[in-house]
């Protein structure tokens, strides 16, 4: 049985569809979930605070849906949208989009649950802080979307540029790769910015005179923690936009897919080590504000050393795109 | 100190008049799919900002699992509805697209609006 082009691109973009939603609400449920576990805690430790504790969850998730939302937005639109193009290569392009989304919005959801739920304890802990716990909660939830972001960006681009006067052989690959590197590497940012926001709610409900150095180291680590899913971007921009010449071969395709692949999942574990030193950091800053400047060093110098891997994965992926 | 309930209406009457607004400058300026959008988006944006609240006290009390359960099913739920708008404006040529789109995020717009304001008024008033 041969399938006409106009059935396949449908299939393609049911199935990114129903990814993109699937994986994208998993991640905002988890972070939802260790929000109201931990709210929980705040209010069986301090009772009578339980309606700022309430207000206090309900606007840091508000803001940390917003991810999920994005990936609700991308998945009806795979869905309802009529596809003008009848190139089989916006099959591909559909059904990246779908998993640029799906997975960008995993890592964001995780993540921003964190501040929510350390803001939700530090009100319990330090009642005449919660104003500056409600702000720090929401810097820290809202530079966790910035991976979601990207991935929407790639999303978009994918479903609305139109790939119909290019090679088929090997862009159907590189389109897919696009979306696989961009949806993978914005996972462990996204946790790992969460992470250094968490840390930062903690911290000021600790010591709530240190709340600029809290806020600032916060903001650093998380700025660096986004890098491994810009390498994402980037590799994903590349993908989608060189022209690759026309070829009936089957390995400068799994060339491509590879660099996605590559990238993809080399920014998982440097963006969730990242978070992992900016919270040590975020932390300890709180306690020791003093040395805020070792502190901060160390954390940079850690962030560094943990990024390496991201680049490993960033000139494997650009080896496959330009050499191979 | 404000309650739930006094937040969600101080969050939701914003959103709803910032839509209201912003849909009669687009309808005067003889956009009206942009300002249905907008509008429609909003009252969305609102019900499930409502429905959030009304469901956060279920999800406390339980074990963790059950917890992302109840997350994962509140989600769902609300999703359903925040789907309409945009399927609506998909089908429909009197709504536009993207001030839908924009309109299911306003009171996310409003939350974030508010607390910049604070901390850009709290900054002058140290300044001064």
């Amino acid at each position: 049985m041969e399938l006409e082009p106009q059935i396949i691109i449908k299939i393609a973009a049911y199935v990114g569809g129903g990814l993109c939603m699937g994986v994208g609400a998993v991640g905002a449920a988890i972070g939802e979930g260790y929000t109201a576990a931990l709210a929980n805690e705040a209010i069986s430790r301090n009772k009578h605070l339980s309606g700022d504790i309430f207000k206090s969850m309900l606007v840091g998730q508000a803001i940390a849906e917003s991810a999920s939302i994005f990936a609700l937005v991308i998945a009806i639109l795979l869905l309802f949208m009529d596809v003008p193009v009848h190139s089989l290569l916006k099959a591909s392009a559909l059904l990246g989009a779908g998993i640029s989304m799906g997975f960008g919005a995993m890592g964001s959801g995780v993540g921003s649950g964190f501040p929510g739920g350390q803001a939700c304890k530090g009100i319990s802990r330090q009642p005449e802080m919660t104003g500056r716990l409600t702000t720090n909660m929401l810097i820290g939830s809202a530079v966790c979307q910035t991976p979601a972001i990207f991935a929407l960006v790639v999303a978009l681009i994918l479903m609305f540029i139109d790939f119909g006067n290019v090679a088929f052989n090997p862009t159907w690959a590189a389109l897919l790769g696009a979306g696989i590197s961009m949806g993978l590497s914005a996972i462990g940012s996204g946790f790992g910015g969460g992470m250094a926001g968490g840390a930062s709610c903690e911290g000021i409900a600790r010591n709530p005179e240190t709340v600029t150095s809290v806020t600032t180291t916060m903001l650093v680590g998380q700025a660096v923690t986004q890098t491994p899913c810009i390498f994402g971007l980037l590799v994903s921009f590349i993908l989608m936009f060189k022209a690759f010449p026309e070829t009936t071969a089957l390995s400068p395709s799994m060339a491509r897919l590879g660099a996605g692949i590559s990238m993809g999942f080399g920014g998982i574990g440097p963006g969730i080590g990242n978070g992992m030193a900016a919270e040590g950091a975020v932390r300890w800053v709180a306690r020791n504000v003093k040395h805020q400047n070792e502190l901060m060093r160390t954390m940079l110098v850690g962030q560094a050393v943990s990024q390496s891997t991201a680049i490993y994965a960033m000139v494997v992926s650009l080896v496959l795109i330009f050499v191979v | 100190m404000e309650t739930l309930r006094q937040i969600q209406k101080k969050y939701c009457s914003t959103a709803i008049t910032v839509a209201i607004f912003g849909a009669l400058l687009f309808i005067f300026a003889d956009q009206k799919a942009i300002g249905k959008g907008l509008v429609l988006g909003s009252v969305f944006s609102v019900i499930n900002f409502i429905l959030m609240g009304e469901t956060l006290p279920l999800r406390l009390g339980k074990s963790k699992g059950k917890t992302f359960m109840w997350a994962l099913g509140s989600i769902y739920f609300r999703y359903i509805i925040l789907a309409i708008p945009l399927i609506m404006a998909i089908k429909m040529d009197q709504l536009n697209l993207f001030a839908a789109i924009v309109g299911i995020f306003l009171v996310q717009i409003v939350i974030l609006a508010d607390h910049a304001l604070k901390i850009i008024f709290s900054t002058r008033e140290k300044q001064v």
